[in-house]
Parts: structure tokens; C-alpha cells; sequence
């Protein structure tokens, strides 16, 4: 009995704690399979990586199979499943898809560094598409019918549109000018170029800055007083929170109102995305609506039509209101007058 | 019985201007109102067609203001003397122009202090009301308008204006300033010595003076 419970707690702490998360035997694979010495380049696998994907549970068994005499009788691994045994419905779903026919699975994905948006930077979402859509045909294609095409493409990943899923958030990535660069492009930073700002603290300290583990809109305030001479600065997508592999042209992505009226529900929700050391993202959930405020949140993010400020809202009304005062007051006093003017003519 | 005299007020291409220009912010303002309020005003059919036709009624709109400004500041070279407003104007001009239409207007006890001609067109009060929406207000929401067209290629001066969000609330603000302003001008058209008689010069050129 104290033997199952030593096990069991020695479980839980690998899985609240442990960092790579995989299969004992993939252990044995690794000690090869990570060095592009002992098994060249195109067999090398990032164990950092690999262990955040949800594959690593299945470990290298759960999709290959070699023989006990591996690697010494040169024979190449034979696959034990494929994509399709375990992803069925997405399978389906892409197969019925306008793209289904042009790309298999392994053209956009790698099953060893397959990690969910969430941990991805917008313009990492784009790779794969970018692998056959050249982004001059794209930005050629859009610009066609799509005004401001450019600010799209850059601010949203192609799969927010060409995907049916429809949750939605803002995401906001640091950017910094290349080099630091008066005037050079904003690009968006590394794990190694963060801790250049923020030194031996956490990287998410350079926005959260109690280390809450939420950024409030007064930490977002300060942020950009703080680190404009700096270059940097928050780049905002609006991102997917899930993808399902319909991927096609959808019909109400051409309404520009299906994002620029109410826009999706969880369009309030936003977060910062930092790097880190391994290449993916983490997320820090941003107070609600700070992206949406108009003097202090971020002056980086707007979605004409969706994100408006109440306030300045309100505010423009009362102007306009303001440019009644002169023909309703004057024209009512003109009107209760206007004998007084006729007996002078 | 009056003396009718006419004079030729307006010149052609400022008529021009004036009628582009107004057109082209009435479809600015219903056009921005959708674009601001897509789920409450929807005037042209889709988001798009409201996006296009704002784009191109403020590119008209900015051209008909470069017009206007080489037609007074090149040609006709009376910019300063119609619009900026001499230190009479500011001393002594704009009290009495303001206790006219403001008191003796409605007692009807004294005169316009202000006698319109081709070479002095404006009152004191408007001369300093149109050089703060000729002068500001419009160059300001033809520039932030500009930016916005362009985000990408302007991003530079974007980040000089302070962000997206910025140049957005900025143009939205100028802009219903502007669009403030289009009541109040209408209505002061109308306190000619006939309600018309200040539309018609805007239309013909010519201003009948009615000498009491």
C-alpha cells in the first residue's frame, strides 16, 4: 500500500513538475535522437519542444516501431499509427475540406513540435501556410477585396479567418525596433532579447510587473511610459482559441461585420504573450476590456467597428449636440423676436 | 423702397469647392456613422461599401481643400486678407459682431455692423471660426484620415501620433467637431436679410445687397 501511494505521489509531481512529460522508453530514444551528431540532421528531435506537445504522452512508441536491433541493422522505423487513428474527426473534417486534397497532414504539421495556438506567436501559425502561400500572392489576393489588407494579414493569422472556429481573443506580442534601430521595423522579440530588459527576473515582469500573474491596465500604462525610448511595444491579433481543420474560405469571414460589429464574444478577453527559452509562448491574461480602454489601454490594438470607446463615444456625441445649441437657442429666440424686426423694416 | 445692388460675391471655383466639399462631408458623416455604429446604422448595404465610399468621398474632400487653399493662397492671393482676422477684428470686431447677433439682433434695434464685399467677405466672428475649422479642424482630420488609410506604409507616423488608437479617437473627435460645425453654418446662412439670401451667391456667385 505505501508502495502505491509513493507511486502515485511520485506521478503527480512528474506531472505538476516534471518538465519533460513523455514515455519512459522515449528516454532511450532521446539519448540519441536529440544530438544531430548521432543521428543527422533530419532525424533530431527538440526534447524541450517535443515534451510540451501532447504527443509526448504517446512517446516515440505510440507512432513508431523499430526492431531490438535499432540502430544497428539500419533499418528505418516503420510508422505504428498515423495521424488518423487518434485525430479522426479532424481528419474528417479536413478531408471534406477545400484544402484536403492539396496538403496531408505532415505538410503543415510536425507531429514533434505540434503545439496548440495558445502557446504559439501569431506569425508561427502562419509558417506552415506560408510554406505554399507566398505572402505576395496572399497580400495580392486579399487586396483585391479586402481593404486594409496589409493590417489584416499582419494583425490576424490566416486560420482566424479560414477556419470555422469562432473563439476569438486578442493577443499581444512585444515588439521591438530591429536592432533597436531609430526607425527600423518592429519586429517581434526573443526569449534572450526579453531578459536583456528585464534581467535576472521573469520575462513576463517586463508587463506584469507585480508578477500577479495578470496584467492590470495600470501595469499596461505603464509598460508603454516606460518603455518607449526602450522601442518597444505591444503588437495586438486577434487570434483563435481553438482549431478545427475546416479549413476554406468561410462565407461570413466576407462580412466584414462578422469581426467589425460586436465582434465574437470573447473579443474582451485578451492576453501577453511572452517568448520563451524553447521558442513557444506563455500567456498572461490581460484585466478585462484593458485593450478596449481608450486613454490608458493599449494604443496599438484597434478594431474599427468592434472596439470603439464608449466614452469618446459619448463624448463626440455631446459635440454634435453642442452644434444644435446655436440653431435651437438663437432660432427659438429669433422666432419669439421676430416682430421686432419687422417693424424696423 | 430698397435700392437692390448686386455684386459678384463667391467665384466659381470656390463654388465648386464649397459644393464638393459639402457633399462630401454629409457622405463622410453617414458614412463614418456606419463605419463607428455598424449595428445600428447600415445605410449602404454592407461594412465594405461604407469603408470605400468614405475612403473616397475623403480623398475628394482633401482634394477640394487643396483647391481651395491654392485657389486664396496662389491665385487669388487673398487668403489673409478674407480669413485671418486683423487686431481690430480681435479688439473691437467680434464684440460688436457678437452683441448683434446676440442682442440688437433680436430687438432689431441696430444693423449688421458688418457690410459683405468680394474683398471682405467675413465678419470677424466668422473669420475666426473658419480659421479654426479651415485652419485646424480640417487639415487635422484630413491628415489622421490619411494616416489611417494607410497604417502599414504610415506606421512611422502612427507611432508619432502615439498608436492607432490615438489617430483613431483623434479623427473620430475632429471629426464630429465638423460635423457640429454643419448645423451651426446652415443656420447662420439663413440670418441674411432674407433667410436665402446667403445660399444664393453660394449657388450663382451673385449677392443682391439690399440698401435700406
Amino acid at each position: 500500500m505505501k508502495t502505491h501511494i509513493l507511486f502515485l505521489a511520485a506521478m503527480l509531481a512528474s506531472l505538476t513538475f516534471g518538465s519533460p512529460v513523455w514515455a519512459m522508453e522515449t528516454d532511450e530514444c532521446m539519448e540519441c535522437h536529440t544530438s544531430a551528431d548521432d543521428v543527422g540532421e533530419g532525424n533530431v528531435i527538440d526534447g524541450a519542444l517535443f515534451a510540451q506537445t501532447s504527443h509526448a504522452e504517446e512517446g516515440c512508441a505510440g507512432c513508431h516501431e523499430v526492431t531490438d536491433e535499432h540502430p544497428d541493422d539500419m533499418q528505418s522505423p516503420t510508422m505504428s499509427a498515423s495521424c488518423e487513428d487518434c485525430h479522426d474527426v479532424i481528419a474528417e473534417t479536413y478531408a471534406a475540406s477545400a484544402h484536403g486534397e492539396n496538403a496531408v497532414c505532415t505538410d503543415c504539421h510536425n507531429a514533434h513540435t505540434a503545439l496548440p495556438p495558445t502557446s504559439l506567436s501569431g506569425l508561427q501559425m502562419n509558417e506552415s501556410c506560408q510554406e505554399c502561400h507566398e505572402s505576395a500572392d496572399v497580400e495580392e489576393s486579399h487586396s483585391r477585396w479586402l481593404p486594409e489588407a496589409d493590417v489584416h494579414i499582419r494583425s490576424v493569422p490566416c486560420i482566424s479567418c479560414h477556419i470555422s472556429s469562432d473563439k476569438f481573443v486578442i493577443t499581444l506580442y512585444v515588439t521591438q525596433r530591429q536592432d533597436n534601430r531609430a526607425y527600423a521595423d518592429y519586429e517581434l522579440v526573443n526569449y534572450q532579447q526579453l531578459q536583456q530588459h528585464v534581467g535576472d527576473q521573469s520575462v513576463t515582469s517586463l508587463v506584469d510587473l507585480d508578477q500577479s500573474g495578470d496584467v492590470s491596465l495600470d501595469e499596461l500604462s505603464s509598460f508603454y511610459s516606460d518603455n518607449d525610448e526602450k522601442g518597444l511595444r505591444l503588437w495586438a491579433m486577434m487570434t483563435p482559441e481553438e482549431v478545427d481543420h475546416n479549413i476554406q474560405t468561410l462565407d461570413n469571414r466576407w462580412d466584414c461585420t462578422y469581426c467589425h460589429a460586436a465582434g465574437p464574444d470573447s473579443m474582451g478577453n485578451s492576453f501577453v504573450a511572452f517568448p520563451t527559452v524553447d521558442g513557444t509562448y506563455q500567456r498572461v491574461p490581460l484585466e478585462k476590456g484593458a485593450t478596449l480602454d481608450a486613454l490608458f489601454g493599449t494604443p496599438d490594438f484597434y478594431m474599427v467597428g468592434s472596439t470603439r470607446s464608449k466614452i469618446l463615444s459619448i463624448v463626440g456625441l455631446l459635440i454634435l449636440l453642442g452644434g444644435l445649441a446655436m440653431p435651437i437657442g438663437h432660432g427659438t429666440l429669433r422666432f419669439l423676436t421676430r416682430k421686432n424686426r419687422r417693424k424696423e423694416h | 423702397m430698397d435700392v437692390q445692388e448686386r455684386i459678384y460675391l463667391t467665384p466659381t471655383p470656390i463654388r465648386i469647392w464649397h459644393w464638393l466639399n459639402a457633399l462630401g462631408i454629409v457622405t463622410l458623416c453617414v458614412t463614418g456613422a456606419q463605419i463607428r455604429f455598424p449595428e445600428y446604422v447600415n445605410i449602404f448595404g454592407t461594412y465594405k461599401a461604407a469603408i470605400r465610399l468614405h475612403h473616397t468621398a475623403g480623398i475628394v474632400v482633401a482634394l477640394s481643400f487643396a483647391l481651395w487653399l491654392f485657389y486664396y493662397v496662389v491665385i487669388a492671393r487673398m487668403m489673409v486678407k478674407l480669413y485671418v482676422p486683423t487686431t481690430k477684428d480681435l479688439t473691437s470686431g467680434v464684440i460688436n459682431q457678437a452683441l448683434y447677433y446676440f442682442f440688437y439682433f433680436f430687438t432689431g434695434t441696430k444693423s449688421n455692423p458688418h457690410e459683405e464685399s468680394p474683398t471682405n467677405k467675413f465678419n470677424p466672428m466668422q473669420k475666426g471660426a473658419y480659421v479654426v475649422v479651415m485652419m485646424i479642424l480640417v487639415p487635422l482630420v484630413i491628415m489622421t484620415g490619411i494616416v489611417l488609410m494607410n497604417l502599414e506604409p504610415l506606421r512611422e507616423v502612427l507611432v508619432l501620433f502615439g498608436g492607432v488608437r490615438v489617430v483613431v479617437g483623434l479623427h473620430f473627435l475632429l471629426a464630429c467637431a465638423l460635423g457640429a460645425f454643419v448645423p451651426t453654418h446652415f443656420y447662420l446662412a439663413t440670418l441674411g436679410h432674407t433667410p436665402f439670401a446667403h445660399f444664393k451667391p453660394m449657388w450663382t456667385g451673385w449677392e443682391d445687397h439690399s440698401d435700406h
